[in-house]
This record gives structure tokens, sequence and C-alpha cells, in this order.
């Protein structure tokens, strides 16, 4: 008994290190999944203050690239709209549309959003994994899972949310990919690399035969149930092609600006549950039908 | 008493310089070659480095450790931070064990700075363990050998990066702190 409290007095130091070390590993290893890190993120409270205090003095430094960026938007809108209501004026919404059948009228309502405007708190660009903190939590109706854009293309998705605060996993990351179709409609994955610079994107899988230019605009599409379609991913700056199978790899320019976002809009899906909960019963079925071999 | 109230007040600001501050300036050596690593330079080991001589080894784990930990929750990097620090702080009494001509007991109520130890010295110290505070955080926070130049570049660059700051941070205070040690 002696010798080990002697033992354990001489090693004190290296046994004090190695302990610590430990407790340091468990909690990279527990948290470095995207459900973890509830604890720890800059969606604290305390961490958030310092943030909100910075960024209060460095807005003031953006404001005239936030006007520009601000009246993009809303030419943009305003010509949407413009087509909105030539179409409207056809009887041929995009919203709703109704028909008749068995001479009784139904209305069809697609997917519906609602969107939140937030503030960006803090956000980094040169991590492997990076986030955006934002101002608004699950007192303003955030909930994990929802989408969140720019004003000029899409920033990431929610992750963790706290009573005033929420961090999103932006797309500037390597541990989440997105679908995204090209202006024809061939659809494949957005994804980016740890490495890339923060202004690059890639989209792998576009068959040999499908022409890109350069300048191309990349779209998201339905399938996804976080983003609404046809948002902006971003342009394509330069096409390569496999030698493999021939296929092409575009890089992308994103349409966000991650080095300087300060505004962000999030977005509820407020039809993705139900059509979720239908997917997954579908998927249950076939393979009861069809069990796997 | 003055010299906690020092050195609590140290801790404050060299973290809410790194994170206010140096977080948010993203540095390239060179623009245009695509690939080339995008860092920030991470001063706030340097409080470690400034604990005095006398300090204990498991009181310098446990201060690492914090430091650590509220590094990683401002940074949203649970325990990477915390894992570098706290090995710093293992390695840093043999360090100067090794560097220092007298032995440890004869510094009474003195850090290690640029006016104790001299330049040489100094710089020998902090670059050792500002090289492997980065390595091994850039190493975690990769967790992927596929890309060996791009870790070994964002590595030595942002480690050369450190060690330019903790110059000028010499260069701008130790006058002033001898002057208020006469």
């Amino acid at each position: 008994m002696r010798v080990i409290i002697s033992l354990i007095q001489k090693f004190f130091n290296l046994i004090l290190f190695v302990g610590i070390e430990i407790v340091c590993m468990l909690m990279i290893a527990k948290t470095n999944t995207l459900q973890g890190n509830d604890l720890m993120n800059s969606a604290n409270l305390g961490i958030a203050f310092w943030y909100k205090k910075q960024t209060g003095v460095s807005t003031y430094f953006g404001l005239r690239q936030m006007n520009d960026s601000l009246l993009n938007e809303n030419t943009r809108l305003r010509q949407q709209l413009a087509k909105y209501s030539e179409i409207d004026i056809l009887n041929n919404n995009a919203v709703t549309r109704s028909y008749t059948l068995n001479d009784s009228v139904h209305s069809v309502q697609y997917a519906h959003y609602t969107y939140y405007q937030a503030r960006v708190v803090n956000n980094s660009v040169n991590s492997a994994s990076n986030f955006i903190t934002i101002n608004r939590g699950y007192k303003d109706g955030i909930e994990k899972n929802m989408a969140v854009i720019s004003s000029n293309g899409i920033a990431g998705r929610i992750t963790n949310v706290s009573a005033h605060f929420a961090t999103a996993l932006s797309i500037l990351n390597n541990k989440q990919s997105l679908s995204a179709k090209l202006k024809n409609g061939t659809s494949s994955f957005v994804y980016w690399e740890e490495g890339a610079s923060p202004d690059e994107l890639f989209m792998k899988g576009i068959p040999p035969d499908i022409v890109v230019k350069l300048g191309d605009t990349v779209f998201t599409t339905s399938y996804s149930t976080l983003f609404p379609a046809d948002m902006i991913v971003g342009t394509v700056q330069k096409i390569f092609k496999l030698k493999k199978d021939n296929s092409q790899i575009l890089h992308l320019k994103p349409a966000t600006n991650f080095r300087n976002m300060q505004y962000v809009y999030v977005i509820k899906n407020d039809y993705m549950e139900e059509r979720r909960k239908l997917e997954d019963t579908t998927k249950k079925q076939l393979q009861t039908v069809h069990p796997p071999k | 008493m003055s010299q906690y109230i020092k050195y609590i007040l140290q801790f404050t600001l060299l973290i809410l310089f790194q994170v206010l501050i140096l977080n948010n300036i993203t540095l390239y050596w060179w623009s245009q070659p695509s690939g080339f690593p995008v860092f920030t330079p991470y001063i706030y080991p340097l409080f470690i480095l400034l604990l005095p001589f006398e300090t204990p080894v498991w009181l310098l784990l446990i201060i690492g450790f914090l430091c650590g930990i509220t590094m990683d929750s401002f940074m949203n990097t649970p325990g990477m931070h915390a894992f570098a620090m706290v090995l710093i702080a293992y390695l840093r009494t043999n360090v100067l064990l090794a560097l220092l001509p007298k032995n440890m007991k004869e510094y009474k109520q003195l850090s290690p700075s640029t006016k104790t130890m001299g330049w040489a010295p100094f710089l020998t110290y902090s670059s050792f363990l500002v090289l492997i505070h980065h390595s091994v955080f850039f190493i975690i926070e990769l967790w992927s050998l596929s890309n060996l130049s791009y870790l070994l570049l964002k590595i030595l660059v942002s480690t050369f990066t450190t060690l330019l700051l903790i110059i000028v941070y010499f260069l701008l205070f130790s006058k002033r702190a001898s002057n208020t040690r006469q």
C-alpha cells in the first residue's frame, strides 16, 4: 500500500497529465458528431455576449457593402415578382394552382416556407468545419435543421439552438453535401473539401454528354427537404474531365460571400415533417413487400 | 496578490485579443495559388509560456486545460485546443530545464521573458512549444493525413506568424514591465 502511495506521489504529474488528456480525447470523440456539442458552442450565452459586442463594432465597417448586397437582392426579388405577376394574369400561379375535378374545385398547395431574418454574430471560413452563429434562438421560432441562406445564395443549416442564439453548419464543411442541379435539370450533389479555399465548391458526377459552359448557374433541387428549389448555389468557374469514366467535375464559385456575411435568412419548411414521415413509411412498405436480399 | 490579478488580466486580454481580433483576420501569404492554406495565428498559448518559473506542473496542467476549454467554447472545437494546451503545459518545465543555465529554484518571482532568459533561449523555448501546439492542434482538427503537404504548410506558416506576433508583443511590452519592477 505504501509503495503504491509513494508511486502515485512520484508520478503524480504524469498521472494528472494523462488523465486530463484522456478527458480531452473523450470530449473530442463524443462531440465530433453533428448531434453532440450542446454544452460548448458559441450559441452559449456567455460566449455569445462577447461575439455580440464584437459585431456591434464591426458591422459599422461593412455598411456600404451590405447596402449594395441588399440593393442587389431587392432588384432580383422585384424581377421575380414581375415574373409571377405575369403568370398570375394567365391564371397559372406557381404556388397555388386550382383545377376542376368531378365538378368540385381543388386547391393544391405546394411547399410552403416561412422566412426569419437574423444577423450573423460569428462566422468562420478557415477551419475544417465552419460554423455560423446567428442572433435568433428557439424563442424566435428557430429549430434544428432549418435552412440558412444569405441574400445572394445558400449558406448552411441550423445544428444547435439555444434561447437567443443558434449555430449553423455552413456549406463550407466536409460533413455535408447538398443536392443541386444545372440549368438544364441535370442533378448531382455539391460539396466542399477541407483544404479548398472558401471561394470554391465542387460538383461531381456530371455525365460527359452534358454541355456545361463557364458562368452557368447551379440551383438547389426540390429533392432535399432543406432548401426551397431553385435557390442559387453558385456559378461554374472551372470544368475538369475525369479520365476514369469521362465524367465532369465542376468548380463552382459560391454565390454567397462567406467572408463578409452579416445578415442571413432562416427558412422553415412547414411541410418537412409530413413529407419525411410519408417517405419513411413508403420506404418501410417497400422493404416489407420486397425484403432486401 | 497583485501578481494574481496581473495574470488574470493577462489571461482575459490574451483570450479576447485572440477571439475578437485575430480570429477575424484571415491571412494569406500570397493570394493567388489555389489551395494555399488560409489560416489564423493562435497567440493565446503565450499565456502558458509566460507563467512564473516556479509554477508547479499540476497547476500548469490545470491552467492549460482551463485556457484550452475557454478557447474551445469560443471556437466550437470541443477538446481540441485543450488537448494541445495540456500537452505544452506538461512539456514546458522540461524544455525550460534544458535551456536554463541555472537551477529553476534560483529564479524567484520571475517569469520567462526575453529579459530574464535572453532573446535566443526564449525564442527557442517559445518556438518549440508553439510548433508542438500548432502541429497537434491542426492534426486533430484535420484528422487525416491524405493532404500532407497542405497540413505541413499550414502548421509551418501559422507557427511562423505566431512567433512574429510574440516578438512584437515583447518589443511592445518588455520595457514597461522592467520599469515597474524596479
